[in-house]
């Protein structure tokens, strides 16, 4: 969809563009037929073409509120145990990197169920070998 | 860009006491990139006024909107209309943007959650710096694109004064002193030479100080002017 939207009053007078500040608005007349261009990297949308127009042909709302372009689809690792989708693979990879250890797909909750698990059955033996009785997450 | 911080949580909360029904207008200009006042903030404001420990009774209602720019009149008045019920509206505007939406929504009280600051720029990440007073009368021409009445504690504007204290200025010396980096600035652009030019008393009408500064520019839209491209831009 479009950001810069205008309704079948556009006469083509061209007072948007001769009044944009940006110079985000362009034409080009071509044989017997008027297009008009709009370039939102440069649109500041100030607004100006909107209040200059004199058929209040130019739609600005779609300047305050539009879609959300996509920009791109990566696979995701899920957890494990219950399947909520966490991080992609190579963030996944960059993160061991980082680290020096590769951490399985787990989301927090069941990460922290788990740890609380290897804890509980390990106490006696984490004792003896660390004197603590727990693992870190 | 204009720097704004937002104000303490307990001002806010004071400002608001009494309102059942609170809408929170965040701005999606300056006060958004400089993290204080965009559409992150005001939710987040929002999830914080409607914790029951900050309230005497229950929490207020509270309802968030982003408006582009809200030192636009007509745009405010065109597509962000207040919905019914609301009786009271916190702009996390600058002080500008806060008049045009008290204007706007008249007589609906509008309150403002967060202080503005100044005019700055950010050299790195998270950090502003004052950089412009807005003055009126800009010699950035003269000094190396850096402002002395900004940037020097006591906006000097004939060189250092006898504080400056290696490259620092006597009042912090994290605060680099703004004329060692005038001067040499034109050293690096071989312009040394300006600094010994003879400038006229400095007039300093145009900071203010005659009521609000205003300015016109006939020939855009519907005003009345010269129509071509540019305007009045240079007329007196």
């Amino acid at each position: 969809m479009l950001y810069f939207q205008v309704n079948n009053r556009c006469n083509g007078c061209l007072a948007c563009l001769q009044n944009c500040p940006a110079n985000a608005i362009d034409v080009q007349d071509s044989g017997a037929k008027r297009k008009l261009l709009h370039n939102m990297a440069r649109c500041a949308r100030c607004g100006n073409c909107w209040r200059v127009c004199p058929q209040q042909a130019i739609e600005f709302q779609h300047l305050l509120t539009n879609q959300w372009d996509e920009v791109v689809e990566l696979e995701l690792l899920c957890c494990r145990i219950c399947g909520e989708p966490l991080y992609s693979p190579a963030f996944s990879q960059a993160l061991a990197e980082r680290t020096g250890a590769s951490i399985a797909p787990l989301c927090a909750r069941h990460r922290e169920a788990l740890v609380q698990k290897v804890n509980t059955h390990f106490a006696g033996f984490l004792s003896l070998r660390t004197g603590k009785d727990e693992v870190m997450p | 860009m204009i720097v704004g911080t937002i104000k303490p949580l307990e001002e806010i909360i004071v400002s608001v006491r009494g309102y059942q029904n609170i809408r929170i207008v965040g701005c999606g200009s300056c006060v958004s990139v400089c993290l204080s006042g965009g559409e992150r903030e005001a939710k987040m404001l929002a999830l914080e006024l409607s914790r029951k420990v900050h309230h005497e009774n229950d929490p207020p209602a509270v309802s968030v909107d982003t408006i582009l720019r809200q030192c636009e009149l007509d745009i405010i008045q065109a597509y962000h209309p207040v919905p019914e019920g609301i009786d009271v509206v916190l702009s996390l505007a600058c002080g500008a943007g806060v008049q045009t939406l008290a204007e706007a929504y008249e007589p609906l009280p509008v309150l403002p959650a967060l202080n503005t600051t100044f005019l700055g720029a950010s050299f790195e990440s998270g950090f502003w710096r004052e950089m412009c007073v807005g003055c009126g009368n800009c010699l950035l021409t003269h000094t190396g694109g850096i402002c002395p009445v900004a940037r020097c504690s006591k906006s000097l504007l004939h060189g250092p004064c006898g504080g400056t204290s290696g490259r620092s200025c006597e009042v912090n010396p994290e605060i680099p002193c703004a004329w060692v980096q005038i001067i040499e600035r034109l050293a690096k652009q071989n312009k040394l030479d300006q600094l010994s030019a003879i400038h006229e008393p400095r007039d300093w009408r145009p900071a203010g100080g005659a009521g609000p500064r205003t300015r016109q520019r006939t020939g855009v839209g519907g005003s009345p002017g010269p129509r071509d491209h540019l305007g009045d831009l240079w007329s007196s």
